[in-house]
């Protein structure tokens, strides 16, 4: 069976797109850049004086047609970078209180179309290996404590993401565990696409 | 209503609000021998660690409390509370309260919104049109081979089976991409509302057929895998009768909301309950594998799905009740409406039951099998980690 398996890793072929060095293949409209003017009905004031803002927005589709998709997957905010990390990245995931889809969509990114790895980006088990934090999901009252032990255990220099809708602003469901003023890096999305979480994490290092 | 409140009358679907929910009624009676499992007394040489709340190894925040002499598994508490989310929905209108449901459990969007809105139209008295239907059981089945694909992932990552893994993972996205074309949104958001669902099967069919056909040679690949299968075969075993989904259907047990509920007509479809007798992990992936195929058949027996737009709701009031099969297992909602507002809602989870079997079946067990163990059961803690308020 070993040249079973051998053979279909050979037989497949390359399967990773040069997203981020190309525009990506197939760009979901749900979540991505929304254009328009208009004021709206909002149930997250994502929209507010005819402008939007992508760290409020839920892609509920109720502020159609006033604002429209626009496909263009570049819903992220890089307040700080580290180029020191741009040969190795560790990231440590940290669910505060999510509903399941930014964890996915953060591990698909390690998925053959993605593959982050060659980028020089990981996943590590321990804060204490991490260069930066990954928060997904709304503040909960029992994941304080593990949000605050895993900031303090990893070295220096960290970085702080924030992943998703409701890790930046609470979004639809209830407060964000930081303010948005204590994240480096702001991934915006409800959940955000791999390709947005991909090329937000490869800038955070100065790219 | 179609469900009843009263006595406990077909199979135990789990406990919910302050009922329990059955699969003919709704009663206060929870079923005999479901009290809470024992609680394991420490024995000498024997000691517990905690693992989680955040870790690698888990997907999700979960704290679990195992207790071994060093290498047997004697027992394990699964504490799901750690995230727990305080979640407004009573007292919201209808269109909002979906956007609620939609993120109880994002990876199982659809179920939960199907399940919500199908109990509200009870609840309003709308009766659902054919082709409404036919969109929800493509978005149910399409979340199930995405479901299944990973947590066929998950099972091969603990055994650093690193082709297969990638090679459904590359699928997993696939299916996401064919759902995001289809439905607008990667995980379903914003598609559903009571008599209206904004989908369409339009070319979805050919490529489907592409995965499936990859799909075939990779879980063929799987069956032939020795060392692979050696790890999953007799592990975990779990026979009880308080089993829900797949875990219930690889322990010879034909649970199935498809088959049991009448909430959406399967009976029009080929669906057929895929069964398996030995409730260890193995039996767990064949019946997730073999699902996989019974979902596509589905699917290419919809005929055309059209996306059926948003219709004007009228502000009514009563009560109802719906069950589907979630790729975990049966989810129900049950909702009050009253003037257009949700008065009362609360829903069954199917995670209570998996997280339950789940706990007996480890012991007994390695740490090495947790792994495997726990990810063959697919729990969500975020749909139960959730306080409805």
């Amino acid at each position: 069976m070993s040249n079973f398996w051998f053979g279909e890793g050979l037989r497949k072929g390359r399967k990773t797109e040069r997203f981020p060095h190309a525009p990506p293949e197939e760009p979901p409209l749900w979540p991505s850049v929304l254009e328009g003017s208009t004021d709206t009905f909002c149930p997250t004031d994502a929209i507010k004086d005819g402008k939007w803002d992508s760290g409020k927005c839920i892609s509920c589709r109720l502020c159609m047609p006033e604002f429209r998709p626009t496909g263009k997957q570049d819903t992220f905010l890089i307040k700080k970078t580290e180029p020191a990390l741009k040969k190795s990245f560790y990231l440590y995931k940290l669910d505060t209180g999510a509903c399941g889809a930014c964890n996915i969509e953060l591990g698909t990114i390690f998925d053959p179309q993605y593959d982050a790895n060659r980028l020089n980006i990981f996943i590590t088990s321990s804060p204490r290996h991490a260069d930066a934090i990954v928060v997904m999901g709304i503040q909960t009252e029992g994941m304080k404590e593990a949000l605050k032990n895993a900031y303090e255990a990893m070295p220096e220099p960290k970085l702080i993401i924030s992943l998703g809708t409701c890790a930046i602003s609470g979004g639809i469901l209830g407060d964000s565990p930081m303010s948005r003023d204590e994240y480096h890096i702001e991934i915006a999305g409800c959940p955000p696409s791999p390709y947005t979480i991909l090329e937000a994490i490869a800038k955070a290092r100065g790219e | 209503m179609h469900y009843k409140f009263g006595e406990p009358a077909g199979r135990y679907i789990g406990p919910g609000g302050n009922y329990h929910v059955y699969s003919s009624t709704i009663s206060d009676v929870p079923p005999e021998g479901f009290e809470e499992l024992p609680v394991h007394k420490m024995a000498p040489g024997e000691f517990n660690f905690q693992y989680g709340p955040s870790t690698g190894g888990l997907v999700e925040s979960a704290g679990l409390q195992f207790i071994t002499p060093g290498e047997m598994i004697n027992s394990v508490q699964v504490d799901p509370t750690y995230k727990t989310r305080k979640l407004k929905m009573k007292g919201l209108d209808i269109e909002r309260a979906i956007l609620t449901v939609e993120r109880i459990n994002g990876f199982h969007a659809s179920s939960n919104t199907i399940a919500f809105i199908l109990a509200v139209e009870e609840a309003l008295g709308m009766e659902p049109d054919e082709e409404v239907q036919k969109a929800r059981i493509l978005q149910l089945e399409l979340e199930r081979i995405r479901s299944n694909f990973e947590v066929l992932k998950r099972m091969g990552e603990p055994a650093g089976f690193g082709v297969p893994v990638n090679q459904i993972g590359f699928l997993r996205e696939r299916v996401s991409r064919i759902i995001s074309k289809a439905a607008g949104h990667r995980f379903f958001f914003g598609v559903n509302s009571p008599g209206s669902a904004l989908i369409s099967n339009s070319g979805l069919n050919e490529k489907l057929s592409e995965i499936r056909k990859e799909f075939d040679r990779i879980f063929s690949g799987l069956l032939q895998s020795k060392i692979f299968l050696n790890r999953l075969q007799n592990s975990c075993i779990t026979k009880g009768k308080f089993l829900t989904g797949p875990a219930a259907r690889a322990a010879g047990l034909r649970y199935d909301a498809r088959e049991d509920s009448d909430s959406l007509p399967y009976d029009e479809t080929p669906f057929v309950p895929v069964v398996h007798e030995d409730g260890d992990i193995f039996s767990r992936m064949i019946v997730r594998g073999e699902e996989i195929f019974n979902s596509f058949d589905i699917i290419s027996s919809l005929g055309t799905v059209r996306e059926t737009p948003g219709i004007k709701v009228e502000k009514g009031t009563g009560e109802g009740s719906a069950r589907v099969e979630s790729p975990q297992g049966d989810i129900f909602y049950y909702v009050k409406v009253n003037n257009g507002t949700l008065e009362d809602v609360w829903y069954v989870t199917p995670g209570t039951l998996n997280v339950r079997a789940f706990m007996e079946s480890m012991k007994g067990n390695l740490f090495p099998d947790f792994h495997f163990n726990w990810e063959s059961f697919g729990i969500w803690i975020s749909e139960l980690g959730v306080e409805i308020q």
